[in-house]
This record gives C-alpha cells, sequence and structure tokens, in this order.
C-alpha cells in the first residue's frame, strides 16, 4: 500500500517535472513532443532536455533514499546517510580531481571513474571508523570531518584550474544541480545507479539480522564481511555515480527513511523500497521547486534539499538526545 | 622628465637587480631599453643598482658585457638620436588595452603587456604579445618598471588603479563597453596617448573604412543569431558581439528576447526560438570545465535548421580592436551564404 502510494507520487511528479519548464509549452505539445515528434522545438525541449532532467531527478533522489536506508541498517545509527557522513562529497571530490586536472581530457566518463572512487574510499573509511568504535556520534563526526576536507579539496582544485570557469563550478559540486543535463547525463550514470541499487537491496536480509546485534547476526549465517563489501559497492555505485552528474545533493538519504518508517513494520529490509521511491519523489519535488521559487533563476537543488533536510536533521538531534548520547 | 626624488631612487636602487636578473634574452633587450631610458634622470642611481647586482653570483659571468652593452644604450639614449626614447614607455594591464599597444606603439614603448594577452582565446593578437615581458596587473610591478604611462580596463582592478593613481602614477583607463563604432575613437586615443597619433589615424580609417564597406552588404534579409557561450550565458544588447552581430547583418536573437550584457538564456528558450546560426565560443584553455560542455548538448545538435558553430576567429570580437572587423567579415560572409540578398539566388 505505502509503496503504492509512492510509486504513484514518483509517477505524478515525473509528469509534473516535465510539465516545468521555461519554455512555454502547453499540455498538448509537451505530450506530443515527448512521444510523437510532431513541433521540432517542442520535441528537442521534451525529449533532449526535460526528459534526462525528470529521469535524473527520480533515479538519484532513489539512490540517496535507498542508500540512506541500508547505511542506517548497516550502522544501527539513525543519523547515517551519505551527505552527512562524507560520501556524496568525497564522489565530489573524487569527480573534480579527476575530471579538472585534465587527466582524463574532457571526457565526461571521468567524472563517474572519480565519484566511484570517491565515493568507495570514503565508505570504507567510514566502516573502519564505526567498526572501532561503534557509537553514532563518532561516525558522525568522522563524517563532518570528511566533509569538511573534501569540500575544502574540491574547492581547492577548482581554484587552481587554468580555467576561468572552473571557480564557478564549486557552487555545483558543493550543492547539485540538476540544470541543463542530457540524455548522455542519463546513460552515463543509470546503469551504474541500477547495478548499485542491485548491490544495495541484496544486502536487505543481513540488514535485518544485523539489527538483532552483530553476534546474533554472525549466528543466524550472515557473513558480515560480505554484507560491508555488498553496501561499500553499491553505495558507492549509487551515490558516486548519482553525484557525478548532479554534484551533491544531501539530506535525501536522511529524511526519507525517518518519514517513511512510521508506515513499515520497522524492519530494515521493508524500509528500502519505500525509502528508494520517497527518495526519487522527494528529489523530483525540490528539482520542480527549485525551478519555480525564483522564476528567473534556477537555484541548486542541493540548496532547497538542505533547507528540508537541515532543520530535520537538527530536530532529530534534539529529539533523540537522550536516546543517542 | 621625470624627477628623482631621494626617496624613490633609494627603492629604485633596491629593485633594480631583481629586474636584471632576469635573463631571457627577449626581456634583456627590453630591460636594457628601460634602464637606458631611466639613465639620464637618475644615472647615478642605476650605477650603483649595476654594482649591486654584479655581486650577485647570477650575475658575476655576464656583468662585464652587460655593462658594455648598457653602456651603449646609454650613449645611444644620451645622444638623443633614437626617437623612440622621446617617446612614452606603456605598461598595459588589461587584455584589450595591451592590444591597441601592440599595434600602435614602437617595440621600445612597451615595458610590459599584462599575463591574459597570451591567451588566444581573449586575445587577438596573441602572438605577437609573445615577446614582451607580461605583468599580473600588481600595483608592485608597476612601482618596480616605472612606466611614463599605465594602461588599463575600468572593468578590473580599480584598486590597482586608485593605488596607483595615490601614488602620482599616469593611468588612463579604457572603457570596457565598446561597439564596433567606439573602435576608431579607442584606437585614436590610444594613439594620442603614447605618441604614435598617425599610426592610430591610418588604422583606425582603415577599419571605418572596412566596416562602412561591410555594412553596405546588408539587406532586409536579417536571418538571426545569438552568441552562447560558456554556461549557456548570452551577449545581449550592449555588448561588443551584438553590435558585431548587427553590423554583420544579423538580429541578435539574445537583444531581441530583451536580453543585455551578459545574462544566461535557459536552453529551452534557445531551442524553441530555433535561431539560424548559434555562435558557440572553443573551451578557453585545455584545462577541462563543465561550463564547456553546454556547447555540446544534444538539444542544440539536434537542432536542424539551425548551423552551429564558433564562426568568428578566436579572440577576434572578445576585445575593441581593428581585428574586430574580421569578426564582422566572418559573419557577413556566413549571412551571404545562408540568406543571400541576391534575390535572383
Amino acid at each position: 500500500m505505502l509503496n503504492a502510494i509512492l510509486g504513484l507520487a514518483c509517477l505524478i511528479l515525473t509528469a509534473a517535472s516535465l510539465l516545468v519548464g521555461p519554455a512555454d509549452l502547453d499540455l498538448r505539445s509537451s505530450f506530443s513532443g515527448l512521444f510523437a515528434g510532431g513541433d521540432e522545438a517542442a520535441m528537442i525541449i521534451m525529449q533532449e532536455i526535460r526528459l534526462p532532467r525528470a529521469l535524473l531527478a527520480l533515479t538519484i533522489g532513489i539512490s540517496l533514499g535507498l542508500a540512506g536506508a541500508v547505511l542506517q541498517g548497516l550502522l544501527r545509527n539513525p543519523l547515517a546517510e551519505p551527505g552527512l557522513i562524507g560520501v556524496t562529497s568525497s564522489a565530489s571530490f573524487g569527480a573534480v580531481a579527476i575530471f579538472y586536472t585534465g587527466l582524463a581530457g574532457a571526457s565526461l566518463y571521468a567524472l563517474p571513474a572519480g565519484a566511484l572512487a570517491g565515493a568507495a574510499l570514503s565508505v570504507v573509511l567510514l566502516l573502519a571508523i564505526a567498526a572501532r568504535n561503534g557509537a553514532t556520534l563518532t561516525l558522525i563526526l568522522a563524517g563532518v570531518a570528511l566533509t569538511s576536507l573534501t569540500g575544502a579539496l574540491t574547492s581547492l582544485v577548482l581554484n587552481l584550474s587554468p580555467n576561468p570557469f572552473a571557480s564557478y563550478e564549486i557552487i555545483f559540486w558543493l550543492l547539485g544541480s540538476l540544470r541543463d543535463r542530457s540524455m548522455s547525463h542519463v546513460w552515463l550514470a543509470l546503469p551504474l545507479m541500477a547495478l548499485g541499487w542491485l548491490l544495495l537491496a541484496a544486502s536487505a536480509r543481513a540488514l535485518d539480522a544485523l539489527s538483532l546485534g552483530e553476534e546474533a547476526a554472525s549466528s543466524l549465517g550472515i557473513r558480515l564481511s560480505a554484507t560491508r563489501l555488498l553496501v561499500v559497492l553499491g553505495t558507492a555505485l549509487a551515490v558516486g555515480a548519482g553525484t557525478a552528474v548532479a554534484g551533491a545533493i544531501g539530506f535525501i538519504g536522511l529524511v526519507v527513511p525517518h518519514l517513511v518508517r512510521p508506515f513499515t513494520d520497522r524492519l530494515p529490509s521493508s524500509l528500502l523500497v519505500p525509502s528508494a521511491l520517497g527518495g526519487g519523489a522527494l528529489l523530483l519535488a525540490a528539482d520542480i521547486a527549485a525551478r519555480l521559487v525564483v522564476p528567473t533563476r534556477e537555484l541548486n537543488v542541493g540548496v532547497l534539499t538542505a533547507l528540508i533536510g537541515a532543520p530535520f536533521f537538527l530536530w532529530l538531534v534534539v529529539r533523540a538526545r537522550r536516546e543517542l548520547f | 622628465m621625470r624627477g628623482c626624488p631621494a626617496d624613490r631612487e633609494g627603492r629604485r636602487s633596491v629593485a633594480r637587480p631583481s629586474v636584471l636578473s632576469d635573463i631571457s634574452p627577449a626581456r634583456a633587450e627590453i630591460n636594457l631599453v628601460l634602464a637606458a631610458d631611466n639613465l639620464p634622470p637618475c644615472g647615478g642611481a642605476v650605477g650603483r643598482a649595476e654594482t649591486r647586482g654584479s655581486g650577485q653570483g647570477v650575475w658575476q659571468p655576464r656583468g662585464g658585457r652587460r655593462r658594455a652593452m648598457l653602456l651603449t644604450a646609454i650613449v645611444s639614449a644620451l645622444s638623443s638620436t633614437a626617437p623612440a626614447a622621446d617617446l612614452p614607455r606603456i605598461m598595459s594591464m588589461n587584455v584589450c588595452t595591451d592590444q591597441l599597444v601592440l599595434l600602435l606603439a614602437e617595440t621600445e614603448q612597451i615595458v610590459s603587456l599584462s599575463d591574459l594577452s597570451l591567451d588566444p582565446s581573449l586575445s587577438y593578437l596573441h602572438a605577437e604579445a609573445a615577446p614582451y615581458p607580461k605583468n599580473s596587473g600588481r600595483a608592485e610591478e608597476v612601482f618596480l618598471a616605472r612606466p611614463d604611462l599605465v594602461v588599463t580596463g575600468t572593468f578590473s582592478l580599480h584598486n590597482t588603479t586608485s593605488l596607483l593613481e595615490t601614488l602620482d602614477f599616469a593611468v588612463e583607463e579604457f572603457a570596457y563597453d565598446q561597439s564596433v563604432d567606439t573602435i576608431p575613437g579607442e584606437i585614436r586615443r590610444m594613439g594620442a596617448l603614447i605618441g604614435q597619433d598617425a599610426r592610430a589615424e591610418t588604422i583606425a580609417s582603415a577599419y571605418e573604412r572596412d566596416l562602412a564597406d561591410l555594412r553596405a552588404r546588408q539587406c532586409t534579409m536579417k536571418p538571426t543569431a545569438i552568441a552562447y557561450e560558456q554556461n549557456g550565458v548570452v551577449l545581449g544588447e550592449g555588448t561588443l558581439a551584438d553590435s558585431v552581430i548587427d553590423a554583420a547583418g544579423f538580429t541578435n536573437l539574445a537583444t531581441e528576447l530583451g536580453y543585455s550584457a551578459m545574462t544566461p538564456l535557459p536552453l529551452e528558450h534557445l531551442v524553441s526560438h530555433q535561431p539560424d546560426i548559434v555562435v558557440v565560443s572553443e573551451p578557453m584553455t585545455d584545462a577541462p570545465a563543465l561550463a564547456d560542455q553546454i556547447a555540446h548538448h544534444p538539444a542544440l545538435r539536434a537542432l536542424e535548421t539551425s548551423r552551429i558553430g564558433a564562426f568568428v576567429p578566436r579572440g577576434a570580437w572578445a576585445c575593441g580592436g581593428p581585428f574586430v572587423i574580421e569578426a564582422v567579415r566572418a559573419l557577413t560572409e556566413l549571412r551571404e551564404e545562408i540568406a543571400s540578398c541576391d534575390p535572383a539566388r
């Protein structure tokens, strides 16, 4: 039931996203432009500009929501989220480090390669820290440090680039955007994200067992190291590929699992699908708002997700204070 | 003639060795002229400095030869047979004034140009700029080089400009907002400032003639064009590119849509208006940036009735100068190709 509602929300918001844009296209020409052809301009706007944007918002949202739910389950930490613990910003830094130094020419393929490497490294680092000290606070603080460090390094690389436009792109890499993406970005990111979803979903049973504690999970036959590997690779693929084409978009993976959890049986595994769909819906909504809030100048969608997510994070911290620390 | 108050003399004698210790041949020549021109009013200071310079390890092996050359230069400067010594020595701190100076000044007049003058995407005359010393637009550099005149743009370096004026340097600013019609005036103004009036007049009137000829090729057929730069920024009303597009007989779509100066235009708008030509800019450097990718967006490539390309010679409309005529010419030829004025064709 919950999944059906969230799936419907994704569909409606995808359609809405396709109808929002600076060019005034009426409903009929939008529809015919998307499916049939007809007017050349309408067709290009729908198929080459709005469709990739809506698809990326949906799939990146799914990636972030799913990765958030899985990380919260694996680390048994309600504050774990790709953005907060530094995975997204590490992915940004990885993409920036490889793309702007020109190591791979101006090829777009450099972006996911770097982002995946950055994301994977950060997850490995965070798991190592969490294994030594399981406290919620330790992981969050390590994430804060990692986010600051990679954010600073991202800015540094962009400032050092001889290309005068690179400095302006700091905001893109720190507060993502879906402006003027194209189908080539979709083909670049979607296969990697889909593979990431499969790996993350494969960890579902282990996450349920882990909610009983690591020893109990081992006694149930769960191989913890295999689960960790699944989550590291899955998160790196899903979050890294999304960040490579849209920059760092935060808080989706934090907000969504908390919002949908009361409507589930609270098992980590039954949280995965609703979190993924909810993430897609939330990012679609935020991206529509980013285009509508200031009609003449588009906002970075990462600003909006932070505006929603940061107060939510504060509320979580205040509410959970007694239980956590 | 410049005065040489004691305090400045003191600072100069400290500065001199660092100027002379540059051993690149092209710069050494300039530095020599520079030193020679400085000598008559302040000979003592330079003499002292040279002694100091010779004391430094770097200069020891070549000191003798250098001093002989310096003496030759002094003699020629003192005898006033070289007219270049009477002309003001110019330091340019802006990529646009760089190019006017390069066109008009004698080699000996040029103290240094801005380091952007080597950038092919901004500087049409980047190859010509190569042999000259470069500055990065800092007041300290002016202080060390002591030019007679600093030329710069109004657009940038306001702090430097006001600091230099406080320090009694002659600074002339050139406005950034230009059109094809203000260029001859700018050429003549620069010519007057650097004592090359006749040369400026020749170049400016040739430009005016060419521009009038190209404008005469316009007709009522006015296809639409748009300059779509990095990040989807368009060059609208009031930009040099806008006046070039107009002079070449196109309608600038950006101006038509009410955009002025450099403003981002949503890709959707560009696609829905389907301009006849889209002038995209080439990447400014080899270093990649996402900003350059807008030119490769599939939506642009899918526009079947639009012609997309760089079209304008690199750097030809980045600055006001006589070379802007090459941008007008290239676009005029393109327009005649896609929309001929001849009704028979």
